[in-house]
């Protein structure tokens, strides 16, 4: 198991932003490096790269906030 | 002067290429629609070293609708390059550049800045093959951002596709999906001639701007084209044609998914291209449904809705039983979220078009 | 390319062989580009120059003479063998001849609607130039460009009825050249009146950030059509505008061709060197209307005009310094005639389009892939 979480995106990394965009579906399989997601904080947007091949479930809906670090997706 | 000399001198330095496939199956990579444009530039700026990029804050910014975001890092500032605020002189460069033979895309950062440099567009850009009897090409992509919805104001909602396609000479193509974002992009950058290449900010699927789920869709990770001239029947159905174009695409589906279980079939037909329009397509279309619904976001009058309704006439004088058109009316668009409502083609004003449509005998 | 064969200007004084086509004028001029900037003029340079500028006037002539005469008795704008507006460069043949001398087919120059002269000054052929003003399908354009949107890839000329808007253009040439890596230039030619468009500013400001090998070339014939320099300009010499982007600038009285000519060279080295823009305004001489048609009811200076026409000042600075006779300007307008009448002649018989062509050329067919 792989947890998939909301990168670093600030000096302190205690803050929280958004799940912008999702490009995976619930249980689909997902590769190394594929495009997953797309987050935001604070006007800054980052991509989210899958970091494991598996399957993937998503932990945060589109739209909804998420810590720095915290998980937003879990590859098995 | 045979034409062989001429063609020497303009010098085209790409190889001859095998051509690229056409429509491919989408797989199940999923982009959002700026995403796949970006990958399109890329891949088009990796096989040919003369395609390059130009626009106000493409570079290190990506582009402040996300349209070139990554290129500067991966092509550099030679190929990836930031413009002073001139229009003119930047798109004139193009212009030149393009004459030479190189494959710009150059950026006009706001569709609605067009008066700032509509001589270069209009009178130069699309012109110069024509005036030199074909001896010239332009092979040049102008990119832009269009549309409105999160209260940007008169003079930055607009759409204006109708401005363009009015003008002879240029290709104007307006993508509403990713899979079509990525290969008109590529058919737009590998064509001849200039192609004007409209993006609605609203289908871009940006972090920062409410989205319609279908700014996300699959994307074929290999290179391909979306044929320039081509329209796409998204939606088969019987009751009604709705031909329509970029993020209102998305609002009819919506509406003939909805409509659908209440029984009234709609067929819905993306243009993707506005110039040469595919007015086969949409004749063939309503021969057989009889009902005609435009929706298009841009000014009513003197555009493309008022062109596709004369084309179907022209071409099918007695299949059309009934018309309608959703447009923006002939008022510059308001600030205000539910002033700029009021007169945007939303879901509301197409479904009780599409009802009214249904209902006629 | 001129006649299929590579020139650079790396070639010193070689003979070319003799063309095939009659526009020999680039090559002739090929040892006057040899000169460093601020040397003297070979006399075969100064000689060149003149033939230049006579063959330039002897076209002008016969498109005046041939565009008039199926235009009367009341003048008819649209009537006769070479219908509408018509931009004639009768006097300005010193700018034409002073800066072209120092290119080559490989260079790119961007003109006006008054571009005769630096068309064949530059290597157009002389021909194709004369059936696209009479609108024939052997014309550059096929006839669908006309006297004001000629074409010409081989020499990369352009030209733009539209005021200023030549500039950006030619910057874009200018960078295909340098990002291959060739030291080819552009020089884009405008107006007076045209210092005072928008897409000028944005140009000179351009083409000095990005660094680009530009010769800006300003025409100043003392007439906006009918509106003076004094009227439309809130400087005295739009040379001073150079320095308001940061691009060294030069100013020419007189019209004279040899100072044209020196200026001219040291902006064209500089370009090639990687030296960036230079921008020269020439105190040019428009010898007659903004247009053929225009009665210049509004010209104060028209009375001193012809006694400025600065071909005949220079046949007669060349004569009284020894470098020619009076049979060899004989030769020289009597060679110049003849090329004239070939391609007005050839323009002449040469068929006009088909009107079931007139959608032809809005797209490019069988695109190159």
């Amino acid at each position: 198991m792989t947890e998939v979480t909301f990168p670093s995106m600030s000096t302190g990394g205690c803050g929280t932003g958004v799940v912008a965009t999702w490009f995976v579906t619930e249980g689909e399989a997902v590769h190394t490096d594929q495009l997953i997601a797309e987050v935001a904080m604070d006007k800054v947007d980052a991509e989210v790269l899958a970091p494991a091949d598996g399957t993937i479930s998503l932990e945060v809906a589109e739209g909804g906030e998420a810590a720095e670090g915290s998980v937003i997706a879990l590859i098995q | 002067m045979t034409t062989a000399s001429h063609e020497t001198a303009q010098r085209t330095t790409e190889p001859t290429r095998a051509p690229l496939p056409v429509e491919p199956d989408p797989g199940t990579r999923r982009l959002s629609t700026a995403k796949a444009m970006v990958e399109a530039i890329a891949q088009q700026m990796r096989s040919n070293e003369e395609v390059f990029v130009l626009g106000e804050d493409v570079g290190a910014y990506g582009g402040i609708f996300s349209s070139t975001t990554g290129l500067l890092d991966e092509f550099g500032p030679d190929r990836v390059r930031d413009t002073p605020i001139s229009e003119t002189a930047f798109i004139g460069l193009a212009t030149g550049a393009a004459v030479e033979g190189m494959r710009p895309i150059v950026e006009l950062m706001f569709v609605d800045f067009f008066g700032v440099c509509m001589d270069q567009i209009y009178n130069h850009m699309a012109k110069i093959h024509f005036e030199s009897g074909g001896n010239v090409t332009v092979p040049m992509v102008l990119t832009t951002a269009t549309g409105g919805g999160y209260s940007d104001g008169a003079q930055h909602s607009q759409c204006l596709w109708g401005t363009f396609a009015h003008l002879p000479g240029m290709k104007v193509v307006v993508p509403a999906t990713p899979y079509d974002a990525k290969g008109l992009m590529t058919a737009a950058v590998r064509c001849d001639d200039p192609v004007v290449y409209m993006f609605h900010k609203g289908v871009m699927g940006l972090p920062w701007m409410a989205k319609n789920p279908r700014s996300v869709g699959p994307v074929p990770e290999e290179e391909y084209e979306v044929p320039i001239g081509k329209a796409k029947v998204v939606r088969e159905g019987t009751d009604l044609t709705i031909v329509t174009v970029s993020l209102s695409l998305h609002h009819s589906l919506d509406v003939a998914e909805k409509l659908a279980g209440e029984g009234i079939d709609a067929e819905v037909i993306d243009l993707r291209t506005i110039v040469p329009l595919d007015r086969e397509a949409i004749a063939a279309s309503v021969s057989k449904t009889k009902r005609l619904l435009v929706v298009d976001e841009d000014y009513q009058s003197f555009g493309l809705s008022g062109e596709v309704i004369a084309s179907v006439v022209e071409r099918e004088p007695t299949a059309l039983t009934a018309v309608e058109r959703v447009c923006t009316p002939d008022v510059p668009i308001p600030y205000a979220h539910d002033l700029e409502y009021a007169v945007l083609p939303t879901r509301d004003r197409i479904e009780a078009a599409v009802r009214r449509l249904a209902g006629a005998k | 390319m001129v006649g299929g064969i590579q020139v650079t200007p790396q070639q010193t004084n070689q003979q070319m062989p003799q063309q095939a086509t009659p526009d020999t004028a680039q090559d002739q001029a090929r040892d006057v580009a040899q000169q460093p900037a601020g040397s003297q003029l070979l006399e075969t340079g100064r000689r060149e120059l003149l033939r230049t500028m006579i063959l330039i006037r002897t076209f002008e002539e016969a498109i005046l003479r041939d565009y008039h005469a199926d235009k009367s008795p009341a003048f008819d704008i649209g009537a006769g063998l070479i219908p509408g507006e018509m931009h004639l460069s009768a006097g300005q043949e010193p700018v034409a001849a002073g800066v072209c001398a120092h290119l080559t087919s490989d260079d790119a120059v961007t003109a006006t609607h008054r571009p005769h002269h630096l068309a064949i000054a530059h290597g157009m052929d002389l021909r194709r130039l004369a059936a696209e003003i009479f609108g024939r399908e052997t014309g550059l354009g096929h006839g669908r460009g006309g006297h004001m949107h000629l074409f010409d890839p081989d020499t990369h000329f352009s030209c733009s009825g539209i005021i200023a808007e030549g500039y950006p253009p030619a910057l874009g040439q200018a960078f295909a050249f340098r990002t291959r890596g060739s030291d080819a230039v552009a020089v884009a030619v405008t107006g007076e009146g045209a210092a005072n468009q928008g897409g000028f500013h944005e140009s000179l400001n351009l083409a000095a950030l990005w660094h680009l090998p530009v010769v800006f070339v300003v025409e100043d014939n003392d007439w906006g059509i009918s509106v003076p320099r004094s009227a439309s300009t809130s400087v005295a010499s739009n040379a001073a505008r150079g320095a308001g982007y940061g691009i060294p600038a030069v100013r020419v009285e007189d019209n004279a061709v040899e100072d044209i000519h020196r200026a001219a060279g040291e902006a064209v080295a500089r370009a090639r060197a990687g030296g960036g823009p230079s921008l020269i305004e020439v105190h040019t001489l428009r010898l007659w209307g903004h247009f053929e048609g225009d009665a210049q009811a509004y010209r104060s200076d028209l009375e001193g005009v012809p006694g400025h026409d600065p071909i005949p000042t220079y046949e007669s600075h060349l004569v009284d310094q020894g470098v020619l006779g009076e049979s060899d300007l004989e030769v020289m307008h009597a060679s110049a005639h003849e090329r004239v009448e070939d391609a007005i002649g050839f323009a002449r018989s040469s068929p006009t389009p088909d009107p079931a062509d007139a959608l032809k050329y809005v797209f490019s067919e069988g695109e190159r892939r």
